[in-house]
């Protein structure tokens, strides 16, 4: 048990958290006097590398030791929904990092402030996933932010890398705006920005509009994070422009930390307002997963192809958040797994595939794929099947939870809708497979020089792996998902709960 | 034989192995050199189907669904590796493991590139049709039914015709879109029952217990169920994936997909569809449209075929009209048309699997599938001809044949229920004659007129080693087909009395007991 009142129980309860600052700061440390070479990038790259490790090991000692907090979770949370998020997180860091070592190089971009970014970005996602209170919420997202805001145009010297951060940042700060007045009227309406607090001084009376503003303003605010269609208009021109790594940092990271960060705000702080926040969820959901699949439709870029399919992705979600039970926690959290894993392989093997950023890597330049670079092929092609939701790869296990969790309630048009928008997004991943595996090679292939270098080979290959090993016995992912989800539902105040 | 089978425990591991040879198969395709590649693969094949032949004898029919065996898989959501076999499957097992070696053999001249991978591919996809007839478990046979896509979209896209990159895409599409919507009715079903009683199971026999649970779902589940299997068969007018399907893909690439691929329809309509909703199946309106669009898949199927210049093509459509039979023979709804319809699934299976590997053969030594591009082969391929002719009088339905048994007894025993559906499938077998006659003749006895023909070699030891199981069994199974019926008739007769159950008072009663469990 630990007293989140105290000092010391607070240090052991951010441990993860303030590991992973201080060892920023000390590679910040290091790079203010070694940043000339590549080889100083290199080694801020492994120094990174080494505090994800170490976070990773504080947050596998907190979760082991069975940590609880004694009565209210002040600030931060201490439960496994908490930590598993806060795993996936640091895997989508660690996955980053390795896979940048050899990118940045590659690319020119010898600037080992890199790394701290990230560290520090990854810094505000664990305090996001992890916050039991609306200030901590708000802190985390803006220490999350303000790193990708800058990660995103660190190829400064490309105008789309530029451009993708001052669009993100511009829209970053109107979603601010909005989640901050949200928290501002949740506060007005309760007298406290304690979480837990709020879903028991609102489950007292009737539900008031000020409450209900506050609840609608504070979806706007993720909805803009998590890139949920119409609040999605950044996501394509951002992900395309930034360095692939930095995308795929993005599309994992910040979406499983606003994600978990959702789950938490509607299902223990709005716990009795189903009625009011069901059909807003509902309603993003349909339009972010039929937009999302049918614009990406269109695209000829893969690398755009990939930003919205991670749009739909946002939508897929948004169905398993749908349920506000237990199980739409689990599927939540199982498909949050899923996606990254998948996501963060696909971007690394596209960024082995172009340069500059690969914005101008076609479906038809990587035809003929599978005879060159056959490892690669193979894994992009598990990629998209995986995506896809094919049986075999983690994906399906992430949709079937979906699915799991919606129809227990009794749902039948989310579902019927998630698998026909499946379907249209098998006209854009099959292609890839198509052109890479059926066509012959093409007069310009992007990748004819080009590899994916150690360490991140590694790192493509462990996640890659994964997406299949979890495919097929997916058991054990199944039941820690199932059992956060419960230790999220015992933080609800009880008289708060349904 | 089968105090030796004991001897082997063969019950307790047959159906797993049947499954597992042909996966741990895959990387050993992967790892021999390229041209040992087919050899091997041959060898897994055909040992599958020995080990798999001991079914034969060792198969109880009296004794309903066996061998049954159950590995934990997803114990939170009750799903497990469940497997089983009876009368229905049996032979369906038997006929893929029986294609599988023909297929391989089959393939050894015409697959010359990428080898590795294509025979990795045909394991793969032989083990996915085997595990999807064994499965007794919701999730087992989705996973099972969506996995056999992938290998057969690579075989067509990657080995197939000209336009097989549409072909592909078409097939993959079409079948992906219908499992899709399964997949909700899969859970959403297995909710209903969870509710009612208590227990999340995607269990078949807990299901099919308790499918009486889905209540006013039970259309919509159905409808969603029907579409996945009627794309697969396919029932007019789903069908228009599978002509660009069998001319794209290469020889085996068809004949699995024709022989067994498409009974995997049939065989959920069996398994699943009906059994679960029977009240829904076989009451109307649902009734009179399967039999109606399974009467106008007859015609149109010969009709079509008719008019087709690539031979090909003329037998793909001749597929959707046999298939025709077999949906009629299920709605037929007596135990003489539901074991029609089972030959029928049996009889296609081998004689188009034939034809397919004969036509392969005719385009490895013309490199064309134009009918008019031949004639008089009779005079340089006898063998050819005379395995030929034999095997489109199956087709036709000739009596002394195995697709006569099969015609005759769907009619015989749908003739009841639907007279009208019955005389017009009758008026078919005419249509089937003409065109199969008239293409017939057209390759094998018009004059020998073109010069490039003259010189074409008849059949090679291989060739015949393909086709000569599959004519033995056509003939063998036309002469005496008493040993097939009297294996499948309990499975027939137990689907009849289920899909007669139109008021499931069994189905109530267990619901009510689990009820008061909850």
């Amino acid at each position: 048990m630990i007293d989140l009142f105290s000092p010391m129980g607070a240090v052991r309860a951010l441990l993860p958290e303030i590991v992973l600052s201080a060892w920023a700061l000390l590679v910040l440390l290091v790079v203010a006097w070694r940043h000339r070479t590549s080889a100083d990038c290199r080694l801020a790259g492994w120094l990174s590398a080494a505090g994800v490790v170490a976070s990773a090991a504080a947050l596998v000692w907190l979760w082991g030791s069975g940590a609880r907090s004694t009565g209210l979770d002040h600030m931060i949370t201490l439960d496994w929904f908490r930590f598993g998020g806060a795993a996936v997180i640091l895997f989508s860091a660690f996955a980053t990092i390795l896979v940048s070592i050899r990118y940045l190089d590659r690319e020119g971009l010898v600037a080992p402030e890199y790394y701290p970014l990230v560290l520090l970005s990854t810094v505000g996602m664990l305090f996001l996933a992890g916050s039991a209170d609306m200030i901590v919420l708000f802190l985390g997202l803006e220490v999350m932010s303000v790193g990708v805001y800058i990660l995103a145009g660190y190829d400064r010297r490309n105008p789309a890398s530029a451009e993708a951060a001052l669009k993100y940042f511009l829209i970053g700060a109107f979603a601010s705006g909005f989640l901050l007045y949200g928290i501002a009227l949740a506060f007005g309406a309760t007298g406290q920005t304690n979480l837990q607090l709020i879903g028991a001084q609102l489950a007292t009376g009737p539900a008031s509009l000020m409450a209900r503003l506050g609840l609608a303003l504070l979806i706007i605010g993720m909805a803009f994070k998590v890139a949920a269609v119409p609040f999605h208009m950044w996501a394509p021109d951002v992900y395309d422009g930034s360095p692939t790594p930095v995308t795929g940092f993005m599309a994992t990271g910040v979406k499983v930390a606003a994600f978990i960060a959702l789950s938490r705000v509607l299902i223990v702080s709005f716990p009795g307002f189903d009625q009011v926040w069901q059909p807003i969820i509902g309603a993003l959901a349909l339009v972010t997963m039929i937009a999302g699949n049918l614009i990406a439709l269109a695209q000829k870029n893969i690398k755009r192809m990939l930003a919205y399919s991670s749009v739909a992705h946002a939508g897929y979600l948004l169905v398993a958040l749908w349920p506000g039970t237990r199980l739409g926690a689990a599927a939540v959290l199982f498909y949050l797994l899923a996606y990254s894993l998948t996501t963060l392989a696909a971007f690394a093997l596209l960024g082995s595939l172009g340069t500059g950023g690969e914005r101008d890597v076609s479906f038809d330049d990587v035809a003929g794929l599978s005879r060159r670079r056959p490892w690669t092929a193979l894994g992009l092609a598990i990629c998209m099947l995986s995506l896809l939701g094919f049986p075999g790869t983690i994906g399906f296990i992430g949709k079937w939870t979906i699915l799991e969790a919606v129809l227990a309630e009794g749902q039948y048009i989310l579902p019927v809708v998630l698998v026909l928008t499946s379907l249209v997004s098998a006209g854009y991943y099959l292609p890839l497979i198509m052109s890479m595996y059926m066509k012959p090679e093409g007069e310009r292939p992007a990748w004819k020089e080009l590899v994916l270098a150690q360490p991140g080979a590694a790192i493509v290959f462990v996640t890659v792996a994964a997406v299949v090993v979890f495919g097929i016995l997916p058991s054990g992912i199944v039941d820690a998902s199932l059992r956060s989800a419960a230790t999220l539902a015992q933080t609800v105040m009880p008289m708060a709960g349904r | 034989m089968n105090g030796f089978l004991e001897s082997l425990s063969y019950g307790q591991w047959i159906l797993h192995a049947l499954v597992l040879m042909p996966v741990i198969g895959i990387p050993l395709v992967l790892l021999v050199p390229e041209r040992m590649s087919k050899h091997v693969a041959l060898g897994i094949t055909l040992l599958t189907f020995v080990v798999s032949a001991g079914l034969w004898w060792h198969f109880d029919p009296g004794a309903g669904m066996q061998y049954r065996s159950e590995v934990a898989w997803l114990p939170r959501w009750g799903i497990s590796y469940a497997v089983g076999l009876d009368g229905i499957s049996l032979f369906m097992v038997l006929l893929t493991t029986l294609l599988g070696p023909l297929s391989v053999l089959g393939s050894y001249r015409y697959i010359t590139e990428r080898e590795r991978g294509y025979y990795a591919l045909m394991l793969a996809l032989l083990a996915g049709l085997i595990g999807c007839f064994l499965a007794l478990d919701l999730f087992v046979f989705y996973v099972f039914f969506e996995i056999m896509l992938i290998p057969m979209y690579f075989i067509i896209g990657i080995w197939g015709g000209a336009n097989r990159l549409y072909a592909a895409i078409k097939f993959f599409v079409y079948t992906f879109f219908g499992s899709l919507l399964m997949l909700v009715a899969i859970i959403a079903l297995v909710w209903k029952v969870a509710l009612a009683t208590g227990e999340l199971s995607f269990s078949y026999d807990h299901v099919l217990r308790n499918a009486a649970a889905a209540g006013d779902l039970a259309p919509w589940l159905f409808a969603a169920f029907a579409l996945a299997f009627a794309i697969k068969v396919p029932v007019f007018p789903f069908h228009t994936w599978l002509p660009d399907a069998h001319v794209e893909a290469p020889t085996a690439g068809s004949v699995i997909l024709a022989s067994v691929m498409l009974k995997i329809g049939t065989y959920g309509f069996m398994r699943f569809a009906v059994p679960f909703f029977p009240d829904v199946a076989m009451g109307d309106p649902v009734r009179t449209i399967i039999v109606v669009l399974a009467v106008i898949g007859i015609l149109y199927g010969a009709l079509v075929a008719m008019v087709q210049p690539d031979f090909k093509k003329l037998v793909a459509y001749s597929s959707v009209s046999h298939l025709g039979f077999v949906m009629l023979g299920i709605w037929g709804g007596t135990l003489a048309s539901v074991q029609g319809a089972l030959m029928m699934m049996i009889a296609h299976g081998l004689s188009t699997g034939a034809l397919f590997f004969l036509i392969g053969m005719m385009y490895e030594r013309r490199h064309t599938r134009e009918l008019a591009e031949y004639g008089g082969l009779a005079r340089v391929m006898p063998i050819f001809a005379l395995v030929l002719t034999l095997v489109a009088f199956a087709s036709i339905g000739l009596p002394g044949l195995n697709g006569f048994i099969a015609e005759f007894l769907v009619l015989l025993g749908s003739f009841g229920r639907y007279p009208v559906a019955v005389v017009m499938a009758t008026l078919v077998v005419i249509v089937a004659a003409a065109y199969l006659l008239s293409a017939l003749q057209k390759i094998v006895y018009n004059p020998l007129d073109r010069p490039e023909n003259q010189g074409l070699t008849d059949l090679s030891l291989r060739e015949v080693l393909v086709l000569l199981p599959l004519v033995a069994g056509i003939v063998w199974m036309g002469l005496a087909p008493g040993p097939v019926l009297r294996r499948m008739e309990p499975a027939a007769r137990a689907f009849v009395e289920a899909s007669a159950r139109t008021e499931a008072p069994a189905g109530r009663a267990v619901l009510g007991q689990g009820e008061v469990a909850r």
